[in-house]
């Protein structure tokens, strides 16, 4: 039972992480990101190629890992989303799932198709209430909700952060208010890259690298948004502690004292539960009223 | 003559949809059919053509050139251009130059049938050499089968493959005779309970399937996930309440089952474990060096790196990605076509008899023929033990 709750603190943590940064750029821009995976990618790539080929220290190459996806990001923004979002909400849509294929072909082309990790071998396990999780996960998780309080923090209790809230809740009228909305927009998307990307490095300190795997961690951030309420940041984050929690549970417990649930509709059952709910509550898990019209 | 080659075009177009967009309906199907079929009479790339006798002689291969199989694919693809630059060099085949057509099969049965597709009907290539993934080459087979071109997969181990077609071959041996060489040793060695995580692909559910047969209920953890699985922890937890003697990871690629490995070792799990030949790939140890150390492997005998292979192999494409075996597979079944086309011609049923008869060719993976369902013979399998970062050949592990 301890044992489940700690996986899913670790895979939580991930996609937290990505959702986390998916739900700012939904809320404020409105925009849909389909190549989120790809930027977590690339933040983990370049964390590895830092680390493992021009041997520089850990944190270094996270900071290195951590500029290069700011960058993409901030390019991404300016080539396949400004230009866009103002005209119509669903042309991103079109245009990320083309940058998602540029992602993809560059990843190929710079780090090939092996699977890369950027910590290899074995982690220091150690048992905590008869569960086995490894220092550097709880470094991982530990790092992880304080980032998520870090941006509470800065959501709640700053100027910036009221700026955003005010964005959100509407654009033009706080555009009128002197809050210069385009470039809150650019940094918000390229936030939600560093987010991603730190996602990126997570999944590569804790498994492996490998070019294939940023749709399904893209989906399962959208799953998280949308449990979580429409461009709602807390909910987002989470709705996604809460599947990867389910996905663990489904899978790992003896139901009913009877049978296990097979592992290969782990994704699936968890996926089956947010419709269900969604049936019952279709604004979301922490939907807020302020932004209804 | 005309509406011959009109109906001749039609079917033959109509099935290049059917095998790529299968998945649309027909109504929308039929109103791609009208604009593809005129298409298809100003290439006329389906009317079958023999070969004239002139200009270079096209042998297609398939293989995943990218996603998380591509060590495989580039391997394979260097082992058979290797080939094929010597006999070229030589002077090629009565003087005809050799040409390689490479399309990417992604390690997916979708986009190898319509690499096989497109290798067949627009390049009209003489044989090919793929799949590589066994997903690959089950669904490239009936395509290449249709218009018999003769195939010869050079790592595709999957039992379906043996009865795939009578223009099928593979110069790897099935994992229907690994599966009971696995148990064999398993017996062997005390080894009653053993627990294995598969991943859902072809290759892999079917050496499961096979290896079932082989040990029934010795077999006391089975659990199929999602290709591309990285968190298999909720199972490794399940595990630790399982009484097992021996993990046997089945992955289809080295990422998935360096994951298992890590997990499973993270977990405290200290218990034997043993694979097959998709553990020998040197990435593995990259990935989790401690992970991986004491691995057990069945799998065939290695390919000598000093010998004249080895050697020119490393000299012109570096250290293998994944194994130097791979590549010596794809450069037997490239050599054995070379020698198949100077004796018979270009006619694929020729090619097909050609391969039947060979008794022992003498390959650089050891001297092998076929057997009547296009089946290896001649190959043995060997204990592979991961120990201080590299897989050191042992025991012979005999299939009776």
């Amino acid at each position: 039972m301890i044992q489940l709750i700690l996986n899913g603190l670790i895979a939580g943590s991930l996609a937290a992480l990505m959702a986390g940064g998916l739900a700012l750029v939904y809320g404020v821009l409105g925009v849909f990101n389909m190549a989120l995976g790809q930027m977590a990618l690339i933040g983990g790539y370049c964390t590895w190629w830092l680390h493992q080929v021009l041997h520089l220290p850990l944190a270094l190459s996270i900071v290195g890992g951590l500029t290069i996806a700011a960058f993409i990001s901030w390019i991404a923004f300016e080539i396949f989303i400004n230009p866009f979002y103002k005209r119509h909400r669903f042309l991103p849509l079109v245009t990320t799932i083309a940058l998602s294929m540029i992602l993809d072909g560059l990843i190929l082309l710079f780090f090939e198709e092996k699977p890369r990790a950027i910590m290899p071998g074995l982690k220091h396990t150690f048992e905590v209430f008869g569960g086995r999780i490894s220092v550097e996960q709880v470094a991982l998780i530990s790092f992880t909700v304080l980032l998520m309080m870090a941006l509470a923090y800065v959501l709640h209790s700053t100027a910036f952060g009221r700026k955003i809230r005010a964005v959100v809740q509407h654009d033009h009228a706080a555009m009128s208010l002197g809050i210069r909305a385009p470039l809150l927009h650019r940094s918000i998307f390229i936030m939600s890259g560093v987010l991603a990307g730190l996602g990126g490095i997570y999944l590569g300190i804790d498994q492996n690298l490998t070019p294939v795997f940023a749709f399904p961690i893209t989906i399962k951030a959208y799953a998280a948004i949308i449990a979580g309420g429409k461009g709602n940041i807390w909910g987002a984050i989470v709705c996604a502690y809460i599947i990867a929690l389910l996905e663990q549970f489904v899978v790992g417990v003896h139901w009913f004292g009877a049978f296990y649930i097979s592992a290969g509709y782990q994704q699936t059952v968890a996926l089956l539960f947010i419709i269900l709910f969604l049936l019952f509550r279709p604004q979301g898990l922490f939907s807020s009223k302020a932004r209804s019209a | 003559m005309i509406l011959d080659i009109i109906v001749d075009q039609f079917s033959c177009t109509f099935q290049l949809i059917r095998a790529k967009w299968l998945p649309i309906p027909i109504k929308s199907m039929k109103r791609l059919l009208v604009p593809l079929f005129a298409l298809g009479i100003l290439l006329s790339a389906c009317s079958p053509v023999a070969d004239d006798g002139t200009g270079s002689i096209k042998i297609g291969y398939i293989g995943p050139l990218t996603g998380e199989a591509a060590s495989y694919g580039k391997d394979t693809l260097n082992g058979a251009m290797l080939a094929v630059n010597e006999i070229n060099e030589a002077g090629g085949i009565n003087g005809r130059m050799i040409e390689i057509i490479a399309e990417d099969g992604r390690c997916t049965g979708t986009d190898a049938a319509g690499a096989a597709q497109k290798l067949v009907n627009v390049d009209k290539v003489i044989a090919i050499i793929g799949g590589q993934c066994s997903g690959e080459t089950l669904a490239a087979a009936p395509i290449a089968e249709a218009a018999q071109v003769v195939m010869i997969s050079p790592i595709s181990s999957s039992p379906d493959v043996t009865v795939a077609g009578d223009f099928i071959f593979r110069d790897y041996p099935s994992d229907g005779l690994k599966t009971k060489a696995m148990a064999g040793y398993f017996k062997k060695e005390g080894i009653n309970k053993i627990a294995a995580i598969t991943e859902n692909t072809d290759f892999a559910i079917a050496f499961r399937d096979a290896l079932k047969e082989n040990i029934g209920d010795a077999l006391v953890f089975d659990e199929v996930v999602e290709p591309g699985t990285k968190d298999y922890r909720s199972l490794m937890a399940r595990l630790k309440d399982e009484e097992f003697d021996a993990f046997f990871p089945n992955g289809q690629t080295p990422a998935s089952m360096a994951a298992m490995m890590v997990q499973l070792r993270e977990q405290g799990l200290t218990q034997l474990a043993i694979s097959h030949d998709v553990a020998q790939d040197a990435s593995m140890f990259e990935i989790a060096p401690e992970a991986v150390e004491g691995l057990l492997a069945i799998g065939v005998p290695a390919v000598d790196r000093d010998s004249d292979f080895g050697q020119k192999f490393l000299a012109e494409h570096g250290e293998a990605q994944g194994a130097l075996f791979f590549a010596a597979q794809a450069y037997d079944a490239a050599r054995l076509f070379a020698d198949a086309i100077a004796e018979v011609g270009t006619e694929g049923a020729a090619i097909r008899d050609y391969l039947y008869a060979v008794d022992s060719f003498d390959g650089v993976v050891g001297p092998f023929g076929f057997d009547d369902n296009g089946d290896v013979t001649g190959i043995s399998y060997v204990l592979w033990k991961a120990s201080n970062g590299a897989f050191t050949q042992g025991e012979a592990v005999p299939v009776n």
